[in-house]
């Protein structure tokens, strides 16, 4: 029995991949114990004791180093843990940065390393879509609001207004992006980035790289309906040869290791790299229900074995994601409020 | 050609592993789609049609072409691929 803790068990709105990993972790034919880590007391994972045996709240990465390892150390004594699969982009430096210190406590963790979790900055996004035989939409980054506005004469309408890492505005006139500028610049600081819209297909692939240039499986999809904050709904599988090489080509040229998606728009017989993610998507759950137990991989490659390649999947699967309840005892919730786990 | 990677059931439920967009067709666009993977040609395809349905060949052959225009807005057909 392996004990397994997974974090990004926030099965909300905007779902972390947790619960995924997870299941698929069940699943897989090593048998596993999963502690669920959280930065919430209402995160639903604590909750489902079906899915994870123990659950315990973490401090915030922003609290610094320290206070984040002692926690890690303190639960891997009590429960005697082996392996850590982070889930969010938030906390992964902090792994990474502590994957050595970790690993001397013989706790594993199998996570790219600190220059390849920094390709996903969308200021590096045209050097990795050049590097892999892909394009990126035109993508300017701009630090100041004079830039922005010489960018904006450059692009067309309609444009992406984001944050280095994270939030996404459509603008389909220049007062609309100058509006997103300010609120992107405000909360998450230059610099901003100013993308021209690439219409068509939205599709990514997940994998698992070995780190060695070679992986343990990759799976690609179409988003087929998504919510308003734009996470996928349903999908379905698809078998897109040249994003599947772009992959590959990934996996080889920055010899990534660990989890990642790549986000693209496929456009006839054109291929935009939109975003990369260096971990698993909420949806990978997808990729275990035809066959790529990647969570089950990614934990044997932790583990020091040797994971299957195959990655044999058929086009036409189709995912679908639904809302459920559950009721249950406040007992938990005070346990977590008072003790941090329950 | 495009339309041979395309799954098609008997129920003229179409779909592109590719691309992941699914379609939808009557027993005629059905009929129209097997013979372009057969390797016939707009005029062979009337022919078939008018044969097996009360329509003209000149009627059929309209039916066709719109049924190509259709597929190549879809971006599956090119109008060149079945002279190949």
């Amino acid at each position: 029995m392996v004990k397994v803790a997974v974090s990004g068990i926030n099965a909300v709105d905007n779902p972390g991949p947790g619960l995924g990993i997870i299941k698929g972790l069940r699943e897989g034919k090593t048998p596993v114990s999963v502690v669920g880590l959280a930065y919430d007391a209402m995160e639903p994972g604590i909750y489902l004791t079906d899915l994870i045996e123990r659950a315990y709240l973490l401090p915030y990465p922003s609290e610094g180093e320290v206070p984040f390892l002692n926690r890690l150390l303190y639960i891997k004594e009590r429960e005697g843990l082996e392996v850590v699969i982070p889930a969010l982009d938030a906390e992964l430096p902090l792994f990474i940065d502590l994957e050595p210190r970790l690993s001397a406590y013989g706790l594993r963790t199998f996570l790219p390393t600190q220059k390849q979790f920094r390709l996903r900055a969308k200021d590096r996004l045209s050097t990795v879509a050049e590097a892999i035989g892909i394009k990126t939409p035109e993508t300017l980054a701009v630090t100041s609001y004079e830039e922005f506005t010489r960018a904006l004469s450059r692009l067309r309408f309609p444009v992406m207004v984001k944050g280095l890492f994270y939030r996404a505005l459509k603008a389909y006139t220049e007062a609309e992006a100058r509006q997103h500028f300010q609120a992107i610049a405000a909360e998450w600081g230059y610099p901003v980035i100013v993308q021209e819209v690439v219409e068509g297909e939205e599709m990514n692939v997940v994998g698992v790289g070995d780190g060695e240039g070679g992986h343990f499986g990759l799976m690609a999809i179409k988003k087929l309906w998504i919510t308003s904050l734009g996470k996928i709904w349903t999908g379905v599988t698809v078998t897109h040869p040249g994003l599947l090489t772009a992959a590959e080509n990934f996996v080889k040229h920055f010899r990534w290791r660990g989890a990642f998606e790549l986000e693209t728009i496929v456009s006839g017989d054109e291929i935009y790299l939109i975003e990369i993610n260096p971990r698993f998507p909420a949806w990978i759950y997808f990729a275990v229900g035809v066959g790529i137990n990647l969570p089950e991989r990614l934990l044997k490659a932790a583990l020091g074995e040797e994971p299957e390649r195959d990655w044999d999947y058929p086009a036409g699967k189709l995912y679908i994601r639904f809302t459920d309840d559950l009721v249950t005892d406040l007992e938990v919730f005070q346990h977590m409020v008072t003790r941090g786990e329950r | 050609m495009k339309l041979n990677r395309l799954a098609i059931s008997e129920e003229g439920f179409i779909f592109d592993p590719e691309t992941g967009n699914s379609y939808t067709v009557n027993e005629t666009g059905l009929l129209i789609l097997k013979k372009l993977r057969e390797g016939l040609g707009p005029e062979e395809i009337a022919k078939a049609m008018s044969e097996e349905y009360e329509v003209s060949r000149e009627e059929a052959l309209r039916d066709v072409q719109d049924f190509l225009e259709t597929l190549a807005r879809f971006g599956l057909w090119e109008e060149k691929a079945w002279l190949r």
